[in-house]
Formats: C-alpha cells, structure tokens, sequence
C-alpha cells in the first residue's frame, strides 16, 4: 500500500513515548489496523481516516495523562469503535468482511491447483459471510495477531467469551467448508 | 465428543495457562480424534489468515476521484491564465535618461541634488495604467485542493491551499503566497 513510510509527526515524547517508540508504533499498526477496517466493510479512504482518527486520539489520550499501557489494544478498540460509528451514521450496512474476489497467492499453483484453491476460498468467504458479527470480529482480530485478552479490550468483553467464540467460529467455518 | 474438543483453538493460539497446555498436550498424543480436529482448525485458521492478508490485495485502493487531477491542472491554468491575460495589453516603455555626470569631489554637497532634482523626471515618465486592469482588484484567489498536491492522507479530507496573486500597478505580477 501507498504511503508505507509516512513517519508518525506526533510529538508524543513529552508523555512518557519516545519519537522512536511513536514512529515504531505507527509503523507496527498502521497496516494491521487498516486491514482489519477494510475487512469489516469499510473502503479503504474511509480505513485510512479511521487510522488518522485512531492515532490523533490516542495523542489526546496520552496528552491526557491517559495510560500509555497496551496501546495496540487501545488503538484497536478506537478504530473498531470508529467504524462501528461510520456505520450507524452512514445508516448503511458493511459488506461481508472478505467478500468480493479473495485472490490467494497463487503464483506457483499449477492451474488445477489455482482452481481448488480459488473454489476453496470461495467456500471460505461463503461460510465467512454467515458467522455472526461478534465471530467475525473476534476471527479478524485475532488474524491481525491480538491475544485474547487484548480481543476482550477491544470488543468489551470477557476474555472466556472470546475464547468461546473464537473456538464456536472455528468450528463453523469447518464444518462450512467441509476441511 | 470429547471433553477436550472445546480447549483445541485457544491450545492452537497458545491461549490455555502452562498447567491446561500440558493436559491437553497429552491428551492429544492419546486422542486421534482431536488430532484430527486440530489439524483441521489449522488448516481453516491458515486459509482464513490467507484471505484476510490477501483482501488488501483483493480490493485496489480507489483511486482519487477524477476531478482531482483535472481540479489541478484547471487550478494550474487559472493561474496561468490570471498572469497572462490580467496584465495590461501594452506597457511603456520608460526613457530614462541617466544622470548628469557630476564632476565634483567626493565630498561636494551638490551630488544629492543632482538627484532629487532627476527624481521628478522618473515619476513624469511612468505609465498611466491601462484601462483595461482594474487597479481596484490587484489580486487574485485560487482556491487549490490540497490532494493535488500532497499524499492522500496526509492533510484532512476538504484542506484547501488558497493561492494569492498580487500584481503591480502596471500589471506585472509582484508577490504569490499560498496558505492553507
């Protein structure tokens, strides 16, 4: 994606961040962040807003004299609460996380192989579309490597619930696919 | 089903405290049923993993909508057009004659005069402005969309650059500035 190496300007330094750990930060997260908005429906200008939104906000928090603890999950939770505002006042419905043509990487599949692959992601994207809102959140955040209890943070709830559902969601899409 | 068939996803993502991991652990060399159920969670938790990193690649950024580069390049144009036709048709040419070569030494009082004195002959062989320009208006505004020239995401969607031209009593362009 575009962009890649814009810096982190936010004088975040005074409050506890260092430039460095603010630069690494925005670096680690920018990509994770926008992929998991992108894939609960948003497009991807409206992603890159949420980002900039998620990191001024966590500026403020911090200027605040708010925690500067576990900020991957802190970022998270703001984008996911961003995207859940979009969504109420656009009045409209996401579409289906990982909908509309998931090409694999594919480039060393013979054809044969291309095909089942691309039937197989197809399956996927069928059963994916069926889970329930909270599974999919729970599956996509734990795709861009939160820890349960960080998922917990993010979604307001109990870390056993996530496990709960991250397990309930599992089983669903083998049972869908038939793997 | 198997009482351990609820704990195999958090094992698979190491979510399941040390003492829980090593039960499952050996439950899982003696139950073929769970190895099973784990190999397939694998394979869904590496498929699901593979759609999700691909759906950047699957939805091409949309690109800037078309009027963007056209809002530029017309922004551009003004500004060109607002130089050239702006200014006045004709502009005359001044004569100015030099000064009188003053003989003196360097400290004689008579050399300011000589040219206070040509001073008067300068202001009468400046041009009346062109009826054309209207003085009362010296500047110009133009508005330019700042994601013609920054990457998107870099300002604020809406961030406009105004652009300000001045010119010159007799049409010549004299100072631009840009702020936001």
């Amino acid at each position: 994606m575009s962009g890649d190496s814009v810096p982190f300007a936010l004088p975040l330094s005074r409050f506890g961040i260092s430039d460095r750990e603010a630069d690494a930060l925005f670096r680690e997260l920018r990509k994770p962040l926008l992929r998991y908005l992108v894939c609960l429906g948003l497009s991807q200008d409206e992603a890159q807003d949420v980002v900039q939104d998620a990191f001024l906000s966590l500026h403020r928090h911090v200027s605040a004299g708010g925690s500067a603890e576990n900020m991957r999950a802190w970022l998270f939770r703001v984008a996911h609460n961003q995207a859940r505002n979009r969504q109420a006042r656009y009045d409209r419905r996401f579409t289906a996380p990982l909908d509309n043509g998931v090409d694999a990487p594919l480039d060393e599949a013979t054809p044969e192989q291309a095909v089942l692959e691309k039937e197989k992601f197809r399956r996927l994207g069928v059963a994916i579309r069926k889970l329930e809102a909270a599974e999919r959140e729970c599956l996509l955040l734990r795709a861009s490597g939160l820890r349960y209890r960080e998922i917990a943070e993010v979604m307001g709830i109990a870390t056993s619930t996530v496990a709960d559902t991250v397990e309930r969601a599992v089983k669903k899409l083998a049972e869908k696919c038939n793997v | 089903m198997c009482e351990y068939a609820g704990r195999l996803v958090a094992w698979l993502d190491g979510e399941l405290p040390h003492d829980e991991t090593t039960d499952v652990e050996w439950h899982l060399a003696q139950c073929e049923e769970c190895r099973r159920a784990v190999s397939v969670y694998k394979e869904i938790s590496r498929s699901f993993l593979d759609c999700y990193e691909s759906s950047m690649i699957a939805r091409p950024r949309r690109n800037r909508p078309r009027w963007v580069p056209i809002s530029g390049i017309a922004a551009a144009a003004a500004t060109l057009l607002a130089v050239v036709f702006l200014r006045p048709a004709h502009v005359e040419q001044l004569t100015v004659s030099p000064p009188p070569a003053v003989h003196a030494p360097a400290m004689a009082f008579q050399q300011p005069r000589a040219i206070t004195a040509q001073a008067p002959a300068r202001r009468r062989a400046a041009p009346a402005p062109h009826p054309a320009w209207t003085a009362s208006e010296p500047k110009v505004q133009i508005v330019i969309p700042a994601d013609t020239m920054f990457p998107p995401g870099a300002v604020p969607a809406g961030f406009n650059f105004i652009t300000e031209v001045s010119f010159a009593p007799d049409g010549s362009p004299q100072a631009l500035r840009v702020w936001p």
